[in-house]
């Protein structure tokens, strides 16, 4: 009987997880909804600032600032990663933590000061857990990360930079190409490389230079100078979402997972199950039959 | 003949809609954009935004940004947009009262500073003006 018993439990509480996953799955889902319409909202102003760069282009205006200049000095780098606050999403941490790790060496081994910055729990206890020092970490952002929240965060890094405390900043996420198909991916956030990753395509458009039909106020110059700037922000912005919507993804699949998993075991339990109870019965009839032989006998 | 004006923001695209005329807080002071008005790509400053159409007029508190105007359609891009009536007039106050209060002996602490003494009063003024409309 015993074994059955036991069986039976398992079978139980492996319902009980069963339900518990899919119960994420779900969550996951609906949240993953949420952060996408979030991203694509985002992407709308992305769009808008690379069609404001493109006009400004068009009216002639070489695009320099300070921001968009790579500097020859190498001496002090910020890094940051992003991670998430919760696990149970199978290999979305552990990617970006891999990819970061190697290119955390990579930084050292170049620039003479390099500081980290971590955002999200799963990354800071990973960190900790292999001794690297963290100069500063963020738990705030969870899985709708708010543009006023983001801002202080791209303000002091504007800042940094500007001041010549820092040469470059560069980036690690899970970047979000479409709803199959997320990389953990490293980026240099500054010197920007291009504003929003999109001039390539404003350069293969033939342009008349010096002919614009556009009246700047006050002046293109410092419309450039207030668009670099913001392009930067809502760029970090985008890394945030793009994280995010990751997080909820990574998280879905690998509940799904579990949740066949459990699926599969149930019905292997199941039978098992079946099993044990039939042999237990048959091998009480024996005895009792055994039993009726020996009093007949 | 109308103006289509859209407002949005790294979050969100929060107004959508046709205006009659549009007044837009520039760096400088205030531009109103009526139909057929030439193509403009502007600096914004901390002020209001006025959207007209027909006798309704809705207010919106505009955090810097850009304004870009091309055949009749009106894009602002700014960090923030808040609907006049919701704004935090005491939140404000504290960030004025903070702001003015701080020494800031760098250029750029000083700019910072001045930044946002002017958010708060661009939202000051905003809230008084809708509460008396």
């Amino acid at each position: 009987m015993a074994k059955a018993r036991k069986l039976d439990k398992r079978r139980k509480s492996v319902r009980n997880i069963e339900k518990i996953t899919r119960t994420m799955e779900l969550i996951a889902t609906a949240k993953f909804r949420k952060a996408m319409d979030r991203a694509t909202a985002a992407s709308a102003f992305t769009d808008r600032i690379t069609h404001l760069v493109k006009e400004l282009s068009a009216a002639g205006l070489e695009v320099s600032h300070p921001l968009l200049e790579s500097r020859d000095k190498k001496e002090n780098v910020l890094f940051l990663v992003l991670t998430s606050n919760r696990g149970l999403c199978g290999g979305y941490n552990g990617s970006v933590m891999r990819l970061a790790a190697a290119h955390y060496r990579e930084l050292k081994s170049q620039y003479s000061a390099t500081r980290l910055e971590v955002s999200g729990k799963r990354g800071i206890s990973a960190l900790r857990f292999r001794r690297v020092e963290i100069d500063q970490t963020f738990t705030q952002f969870e899985d709708k990360p708010r543009f006023d929240e983001v801002e202080p965060v791209a303000d002091r890094y504007l800042d940094e930079f500007i001041s010549g405390r820092v040469d470059r900043i560069d980036i690690a996420y899970t970047k979000f190409l479409n709803a199959s198909r997320q990389i953990a991916t490293v980026e240099t956030l500054l010197p920007l490389a291009s504003l929003s990753g999109e001039a390539s395509e404003a350069e293969s458009q033939p342009q008349q230079h010096g002919v614009s039909s556009y009246e700047f106020l006050p002046s293109a110059e410092s419309i450039l100078d207030e668009v670099v700037p913001a392009s930067f922000k809502v760029r970090l912005f985008k890394c945030f979402l793009d994280a995010a919507v990751s997080e909820q993804i990574a998280r879905r699949v690998a509940m799904q997972s579990a949740s066949d998993n459990a699926k599969d075991m149930i019905r292997q339990l199941s039978t098992t199950y079946n099993r044990a109870r039939q042999s237990q019965i048959t091998n009480e009839i024996m005895e009792v039959i055994g039993g009726a032989e020996a009093l007949n006998g | 003949m109308a103006l289509t004006c859209i407002v949005v923001t790294p979050e969100e695209t929060a107004v959508n809609q046709t205006a009659d005329f549009v007044a837009v807080p520039l760096y400088d002071g205030e531009i109103g954009i009526a139909p057929k008005h030439s193509p403009v790509i502007g600096r914004l400053g901390f002020g209001e935004l006025r959207i007209r159409s027909g006798s309704t007029v809705d207010r919106y508190y505009i955090d810097g940004g850009f304004v870009h105007v091309v055949n009749d359609v009106v894009s602002i891009l700014t960090s923030r947009a808040i609907p006049a009536a919701k704004l935090d007039e005491n939140a404000a106050n504290a960030q004025l009262r903070e702001a003015s209060a701080k020494r800031a002996p760098t250029d750029e602490q000083r700019q910072a500073r001045d930044r946002s003494m002017s958010q708060a009063r661009g939202q000051l003024a905003v809230a008084r003006r809708a509460r008396r409309s």
